[in-house]
């Protein structure tokens, strides 16, 4: 693998958002997130649940509710009293509409999409209608008192539910009336406090389920207003519920972490009786479990220690195989670290500020493993902070560290840093050329010289930088067959030639930037492209799938690669395609032609493109064992994938110069101590 | 405590009147002999004690009417809207009018509220007595831009979810307890999780700076 002195980096004081609503889309394989920040992401089950979509939260902007409906289109709702449709191929806000009954707290799409039923501070359950171009409003229900926490429509879309507060109701949907109130709390004595209905679904045989803040789920008939089953799951509350489409499965949240399953299964084998049984208990979360979402073949869980679980069932799966494996995500799938290689320092993206930090030196060399002494510690040179309430898209800082640029949704800024031995001074670049914002990625040129913003529609815009601190705008790329989609992801070779740009239709573009045409697209693959880089001596682009796929594609020739024409042959290891995080980052090393360096959250590896490829039967990870074996034996079991597992969870990982790596490393429980607090949990003998 | 309230019951049961407590067969007898007069005192005293006991409760929430009675009265003069200083001790009306935004102020921010727009920029006015003249105590006049009405519901609907998740009833406890149970429980016993408590000492250091 090579020795390097290793500069591991645990100051990025990321604290990810935690999870607040979660959104199966009905017939398609996706899954809308929010988070409590007003983050929204759209992950694809289909691209190995890669994390396709990220639109950036807002201060101003808080989710309550996600669905889906008339297909594709996402509509959200919030405690600021409106109704927004998400754009998710320009990744904002497409246009808002007022609910007129205060914070919306619940949301709900009926069955063929077209109407959408919100649940208001005021207690009133207003109906929209979905047209092209936005929804209307189409009339109110008959309100009452006590804010409307949850909704759920009957599946024949005759009736509404909806729970508030010691009460649900049941409305009829063409009259507007409400034709039952049921009181919840009626079964717990000696409480004081009131019961709030956290979540309710309706189910087409005409059972209400609830869940409330005792900790119940309960079943009611709702046409004769009485409780049929009454199943105590935990102390807490009960925050979150979600029916499968067949309806014998479903799926509850607890504020302690915990969740269940709860199965229609009949009483004796065979008979046609069949009674609601609580049957898996799993506990994945350590923080409330404040939605879950059940699709047809998993449970799906996100909890507010920012923690997004996905179970697949084991009974729907027809495979014992990788696809049955649990995944867990927590952080994002994509690099919120910038890295100045010469002049070593880091930018860290923070959702409304961004640091920039200096790494410290040592002077010192040891063994293997050993930790050396610093003498001169890292240094947080440069805090800057965005103004408004838009969260951050993207930001880049130049190779030379002199330049740093973001974007927000409505603001480009880019800035020249100097620094005068010790000091450090900031100033804003003025005249920024006029851009279609918001910028989805940006990249600097290797000699600082250019910068490259990633654009809507498939453009990109590259902006000339000019000394002492000005910039001018040169060029816009397009792709040749149009996109609707935005670019997600840019790589620049090093001596300034090429630019291969990926947009949200997976199609990789490659653009001559001396001529500044369109030099060739790179064959389709059925998958989400994760990263992307280019050598900088053999101008071969490096591609990371979703699937854990690597192609190598030669953009002077256009095409693949001998090399990776022999990965594909044979296929990569087993224990390679099993890996639950995509390749984040890419990079090479300039002294060893034949390397790639690239890793993801739980390891970091250094592929030698002249070793053999590594065989099903071979170990993987093999280097702990390679060490300990004499040199010619070390020589036969030598495969060109050197992995390192030390490092984790890892943001980022790059290499500074031919002997220096640079890890960020956000280790969990540095951040867990951040979040919300927790609820107790009883264990024996404490 | 189990033996104290037997006690107390047994206690209870002798003080019981002895009519309950005889056999049923006495009940043929007639009850005791008592004189008339005497009959009359017992009567007379337990009237009294009883208007006492009327008459101090009928004190009891005069006084707490009169309490909250003046409460409101303060605080309606307490109020940022009304005039908050009495009349001027000499009888000079030509300042007034000119110096004292106040009744102006007072008449149009209701209005403005209602109408839910009008700004009126925050002053601490202390009008041209220096604000000795009136009873004591400040007032702010606030912006009415910055009490918008849906900040307002938002606001209390996040309050609502605050108390519902993390109020008193929930039984929530810190980080620090709950991810440092495994270190303390484990074989090879560790530190917590946050060893140092960042927030010792903070006050006192608090103290030490404002020196």
């Amino acid at each position: 693998m090579g020795e390097f002195e290793v500069h591991r980096v645990r100051f990025f004081g990321l604290v990810p958002a935690g999870v607040r609503c979660l959104a199966c889309q009905p017939r398609g394989a996706r899954l809308a997130l929010a988070r409590t920040d007003g983050a929204v992401e759209v992950y694809n089950f289909a691209a190995n649940y890669f994390q396709e979509k990220i639109i950036p939260g807002n201060e101003a902007r808080s989710v309550e509710a996600l669905c889906w409906a008339a297909g594709d289109r996402l509509f959200g709702a919030g405690l600021g009293g409106e109704i927004a449709e998400y754009d998710l191929s320009r990744l904002c806000v497409a246009h808002s509409v007022d609910g007129g009954g205060g914070p919306i707290w619940s949301m709900a799409a009926n069955s063929s999409g077209t109407q959408l039923a919100i649940g208001c501070e005021d207690g009133s359950v207003k109906l929209f209608q979905v047209v092209p171009g936005g929804i209307q409003f189409e009339r109110n229900m008959d309100r009452r008192t006590g804010r409307i926490l949850c909704l759920s429509w009957h599946p024949s879309d005759t009736h509404i539910a909806a729970g508030s507060i010691d009460a649900l109701r049941v409305f009829n949907v063409s009259s507007g009336q409400t034709v039952q109130r049921i009181m919840v709390n009626y079964h717990v004595h000696k409480v004081k406090r009131e019961c709030i209905v956290w979540s309710i679904a309706f189910l087409s045989s005409g059972t209400v389920v609830t869940s409330d803040s005792f900790g119940r789920v309960q079943f009611w008939d709702w046409e004769r207003g009485t409780l049929q089953e009454s199943h105590t799951v935990s102390t807490s509350a009960v925050l979150s519920l979600s029916v499968s489409e067949k309806e014998d499965s479903i799926i509850v949240g607890t504020s302690t972490g915990a969740t269940y399953q709860f199965q229609l299964l009949p009483v004796k084998t065979g008979s046609l009786e069949k009674r609601w049984v609580r049957t898996k208990p799993f506990q994945y979360h350590t923080h409330d479990v404040r939605a879950v979402a059940h699709s047809s073949t998993a449970l799906i869980s996100g909890g507010l220690d920012a923690q997004l679980v996905i179970r697949p069932l084991m009974e729907k799966m027809q495979k014992k195989g990788y696809d049955a494996a649990l995944r867990k995500f927590t952080f994002p799938h994509r690099r919120l670290v910038s890295c100045a290689r010469k002049a070593r320092l880091l930018l860290f993206q923070f959702s409304q500020h961004l640091e920039l930090w200096r790494l410290g030196s040592t002077d010192e060399t040891g063994k293997d493993g050993e930790v050396l002494p610093l003498c001169r510690m890292p240094e947080h040179l440069v805090q800057l902070k965005s103004k408004g309430p838009e969260h951050i898209y993207c930001s880049c800082v130049s190779p030379c560290g002199s330049w740093v640029a973001y974007s927000t949704a409505s603001r480009f800024h880019l800035y020249r840093v100097q620094y005068k031995g010790d000091s450090v001074s900031v100033k804003k670049v003025p005249k920024v050329p006029k851009l279609l914002l918001p910028a989805y990625q940006l990249q600097f040129s290797a000699d600082s010289g250019r910068l490259f913003i990633a654009s809507a529609r498939g453009s990109v815009h590259v902006l000339q930088l000019l000394e002492p601190g000005g910039c001018k705008h040169l060029h816009m790329f397009r792709p040749p067959s149009g996109c609707p989609d935005a670019v997600y992801l840019l790589a620049v070779s090093a001596d300034g030639h090429w630019l291969a740009a990926v947009g949200g239709d997976w199609a990789i573009h490659i653009y001559n930037l001396k001529c500044f045409k369109h030099h060739c697209t790179v064959p389709t693959y059925n998958c989400a492209v994760t990263a992307l880089a280019i050598h900088p001596i053999t101008n071969n682009l490096v591609i990371a799938y979703s699937d854990q796929q690597l192609f190598e594609f030669s953009i002077p020739e256009k095409q693949y690669t001998a090399w990776s024409r022999m990965v594909q042959n044979s296929g990569l290891h087993k224990a390679w395609l099993e890996r639950d995080s995509p390749i984040t980052h890419i990079t090479f090393n300039p002294k060893n032609p034949s390397h790639i360096l690239l890793h993801d959250i739980y390891m970091f590896c250094v592929l030698d493109k002249s070793l053999p490829l590594p065989d099903n039967s071979a170990l993987l990870m093999n280097q702990s064992t390679l060490k300990q074996l004499p040199e010619t034996a070390r020589q036969r079991q030598l495969h060109a994938f050197k992995i390192c597992k030390k490092f984790q969870p890892l943001l980022f990982a790059d290499l500074l110069d031919d002997n220096c790596l640079v890890m960020v490393e956000r280790p969990i429980m540095d951040f867990k101590t951040q979040l919300p607090l927790p609820i107790q949990q009883k264990k024996f003998g404490t | 405590m189990a033996p104290g309230k037997k006690a107390a019951a047994a206690k209870g049961k002798r003080g019981l009147p002895a009519a309950l407590l005889s056999p049923p067969s006495s009940e043929d007898e007639a009850p005791e002999e008592v004189s008339f007069g005497a009959a009359r005192e017992v009567a007379e005293t337990e009237r009294k004690l009883m208007g006492e006991a009327a008459r101090r409760h009928r004190e009891l929430l005069k006084e707490k009417r009169r309490r909250r009675q003046e409460l409101f009265v303060e605080q309606k003069v307490r109020s940022p809207l009304t005039p908050r200083f009495a009349p001027p001790p000499w009888p000079a009306a030509a300042p007034r009018p000119a110096n004292c935004p106040l009744p102006a102020e007072t008449e149009a921010a209701p209005r403005g509220r209602a109408a839910g727009a009008g700004r009126r920029a925050a002053r601490t006015v202390r009008g041209p007595w220096g604000g000795t003249g009136g009873p004591k105590g400040n007032y702010t006049a606030v912006r009415l831009k910055d009490q918008s009405l849906t900040g307002l519901h938002q606001q209390l609907a996040k309050d609502f979810l605050n108390t519902q998740l993390y109020g008193p009833d929930t039984n929530r406890v810190q980080a620090n307890e709950f991810f440092s149970l495994e270190n303390k429980r484990d074989p090879v016993k560790k530190a917590a999780v946050q060893f140092v408590d960042k927030s010792w000492g903070e006050y006192r250091k608090s103290q030490s700076r404002s020196y």
